[in-house]
């Protein structure tokens, strides 16, 4: 257990190695596709492998904005956040809510559900997070994932299970590039995850919090005897990471219609994104979610009758036979 | 895996066990809260069932529907029209030939998992009901008939698709809703009678469904009636619905086998998502066209898809909008529960009508009497868009039902055919990035 690397740091201890790893798989995939276009199959399905490629990065940019939030709460508190879904519909609803009946922009709304989702988990982590922090896994998972249970079950009680769809501006304007097609919607949920990246690696590297943040995923009692307030800082991780699944349901909710359980087809794939890209590795979270994406489409686009996610899960599991600590992460 | 850098920590909160034993007795306080607040859900309303001293003797009706998870917009509707129907009922004198009997419901949640449907449906027959309506869901309700049979308590399937369901020789299961064979088949004789009525004729289809058994049942059966119709599938295309958050790439992918139209089976969510990208996509198609489609003809389909939902065609099980009867229960519904009565919701009342009918008949609420009771049923409704009254066959099947052609137009969604009733003429070819016209 050595003393190096932090939250946002481990990446860089093995970047070499991990960037080469990653580097490759790239190239390789664009053999794949220059070679495929070589021939009289490849011409005619190019504009469908262009548009795997397309789908796969913007996909995968949603994958990352949710995984993003999971990721660094594990990292600094070392909770398994089941409610991390949930928590996400939450926000969705909260958009909801601010659209239909304040008339906001959608993404406006943003200024809303993000501190609010901040609050929220400050004040979760404070009052009831911070009640198992440290005890035995089985005792966090049911903690979490009850609060998961009691979410959904309010967001059903209040708003029912009927889908809704948000009222979005640009819902229906969409970009040709070369023949294929981006959503206006899904490219600004990109770009969304692209500056989110950004700000959490400002926050976490370049201010006082950040390292204090850092110092505490680190060793919670040394950072202790240096005088940073430890509790106030799993409530302040906490609250971040609710508040990254914040703006990942209000970026998502112009073009994904809602209902309770909207959280939990993202939650499992959240999970894998997390374990990819090295547990506790916001870096990690957000390559893996654009790898995940990009694998899924692609995968799809060479077999399309098979279950998109079997392709991912495959390639998860040979990823933990032959690198277990994930892409950026270290050995234990 | 990761380094755990709370390890010392940990063993420092060892050392006091009156904190643990706390905090541990706050988890379990919240535990208990949210197991209470589930029994609320699941349980509400059962209470008035066992009121059964005085002359009006209570005949209790079980009502197993989805009420939590992923499903429950739908299974809430239908337990409440289960409720609904029973209340009328009530309201109308009861079960005559037993002396005015009142019906009570039993209702229990399936929580849209196989597992619990079955004990679910165990639970209300050691409730004693004499009958039961379910599920919405076709693996649950393979659970439930299960039970059903081995209990000898009589089924009333008001929604499930899948057609093995009623192939394994039960007596006591009986399906009101067209199932998946014939929504498919119906589905692709329209498809060739619309094209071929408005002069341009349909060759090619690619077809999208949801992987389970209901969306890969109906596509079989469109694929069979499409062959022998001339038409011939071309491309089809699978997607897991509950994981589903992006079809684009499926679209393209259908797009470029260059069909003259596009169907789709699927859920609300994945088939709205169909709609979506479909009008970024832009295939050159003539039509786009849901089979037991759980999207293109509800009512909110038009509000939230917008433009992108124009045209759509929907061949699907439905109410019968031009039936004053229909209209009346829906009305009905929406004054009660101040919510738009959906399909699944409509076939839950009628489920309990078909019971209903039987006891009258049976006069008896044995199990056995009853089951044959709701065999021999043959009860007129002009609710449904079917080719005659509900009469059961050997599997139990409702031999007449048949669904019907709807089209989204002018936001909203009509009745085009068969042309009994058609509230307007099918606008073919019409997609809505073409226009009415291609």
């Amino acid at each position: 257990m050595s003393a190096r690397g932090g939250v946002w740091q481990r990446s860089f201890a093995v970047s070499r190695k991990t960037w080469l790893l990653v580097g490759s798989g790239c190239i390789v995939l664009l053999l794949l596709i220059w070679a495929g276009s070589g021939t009289a199959w490849g011409r005619a399905s190019y504009p469908v492998l262009l548009q795997a490629l397309i789908t796969g990065l913007l996909l995968g940019g949603v994958y990352s904005l949710v995984s993003m939030g999971l990721t660094l709460i594990f990292g600094v508190l070392d909770i398994i956040n089941f409610a991390h879904g949930a928590l996400m519909a939450l926000a969705m609803y909260a958009a909801y809510l601010l659209v239909t009946f304040a008339a906001f922009n959608p993404y406006l709304s943003l200024l809303i559900t993000v501190p609010l989702l901040f609050l929220l988990g400050f004040v979760l982590q404070r009052f009831v997070i911070n009640r198992i922090m440290g005890q035995p896994a089985e005792n966090q998972l049911l903690l979490t994932f009850g609060l998961a249970l009691l979410v959904e079950n309010a967001l059903l009680l209040i708003f029912t299970g009927t889908p809704k769809a948000l009222p979005a501006p640009f819902a229906q304007s969409s970009l040709h590039l070369l023949g294929a097609v981006v959503d206006i919607p899904r490219l600004i949920a990109f770009a969304g995850s692209l500056l989110l990246a950004g700000v959490l690696y400002f926050l976490l590297s370049r201010t006082t919090i950040g390292t204090a943040v850092r110092a505490v995923a680190e060793n919670a009692q040394g950072a202790a005897m240096v005088g940073i307030d430890v509790r106030t800082i799993y409530a302040l991780a906490f609250g971040l990471g609710t508040a990254c699944v914040g703006a990942a349901g209000a970026l998502v909710a112009p073009f994904l219609s809602l209902d309770p359980t909207v959280g939990e087809q993202f939650t499992i794939i959240a999970f894998v994104v997390v374990v990819l890209g090295g547990m506790g590795n916001v870096a990690g979270a957000f390559l893996g979610g654009l790898i995940i994406g990009l694998l899924q489409e692609i995968g799809g686009a060479f077999f399309p009758n098979i279950n998109k996610l079997l392709i991912v899960f495959l390639v998860f599991v040979l990823l933990l036979l032959l690198r277990p600590q994930g892409l950026l992460g270290r050995k234990a | 895996m990761a380094s755990p850098p709370f390890a010392t920590q940990r063993h420092a909160r060892k050392k006091q066990p009156g904190a643990l034993l706390r905090r541990s007795g706050a988890a379990i306080f919240l535990l208990v809260v949210i197991l209470v607040t589930a029994a609320c859900g699941g349980t509400s309303g059962s209470s008035n069932g066992s009121g059964s001293s005085s002359t009006p003797r209570v005949i209790k009706i079980g009502s197993i529907h989805p009420l939590t998870g992923a499903l429950a917009g739908d299974g809430k509707q239908m337990d409440e029209a289960v409720r609904m129907a029973i209340d009328d009922i009530n309201a109308a004198g009861g079960i005559k030939s037993l002396g005015g009997a009142k019906l009570a419901i039993d209702s229990v949640d399936t929580q849209g998992d196989p597992n619990v449907a079955q004990s679910e449906a165990q639970r209300l027959v050691n409730d004693g009901v004499a009958a039961m309506v379910g599920t919405y869901q076709s693996d649950a309700t393979a659970e439930v008939a299960k039970i059903a049979e081995r209990a000898r308590i009589p089924l009333v399937i008001d929604v499930t698709a899948a057609d093995d369901i009623m192939q394994q020789g039960y007596q006591f299961s009986f399906r009101i809703q067209p199932n998946a064979t014939a929504m498919g088949t119906y589905g692709a004789r329209y498809l060739k009678a619309i094209s071929d009525a408005a002069g341009s004729p349909v060759k090619t289809v690619a077809y999208i469904h949801e992987e389970s058994d209901f969306g890969t049942s109906v596509f079989k059966a469109f694929q069979a009636e499409a062959a022998k119709e001339g038409i011939q599938v071309v491309k089809e295309i699978k997607y897991n619905a509950f994981n589903v958050s992006d079809l684009t790439l499926e679209l393209t992918q259908l797009k470029a086998a260059n069909p003259d139209v596009i169907a789709a089976t699927g859920y609300y969510k994945d088939s709205l998502l169909v709609a979506q990208n479909a009008a970024s996509v832009m295939p050159n198609v003539k039509a786009m066209y849901g089979v037991a489609n759980g999207a293109f003809d509800l009512p909110q389909f038009p509000k939230d898809a917008g433009k992108a939902g124009s045209f759509y065609f929907s061949s699907n099980y439905h109410w019968n909008a031009l039936s004053s009867d229909a209209n009346k229960i829906r009305s009905e519904f929406q004054a009660q529960y101040n919510d738009e009565m959906r399909t699944p919701a409509v076939f839950s009342y009628v489920a309990v009508q078909v019971i209903a009918n039987a006891l009258e008949r049976a006069r008896s609420t044995d199990a056995q009497a009853l089951r044959n009771a709701i065999a021999q049923t043959s009860l007129n409704t002009s609710i449904f868009p079917f080719s005659g009254p509900i009469e059961f066959d050997s599997h139990g099947e409702n031999k007449n039902a048949q669904p019907i052609l709807m089209q989204v137009q002018n936001g909203s969604v009509v009745q085009v055919y068969p042309g009994q009733y058609a509230q307007a003429r099918p606008i073919f070819p019409a997609t809505p990035w073409s226009g009415g016209t291609k």
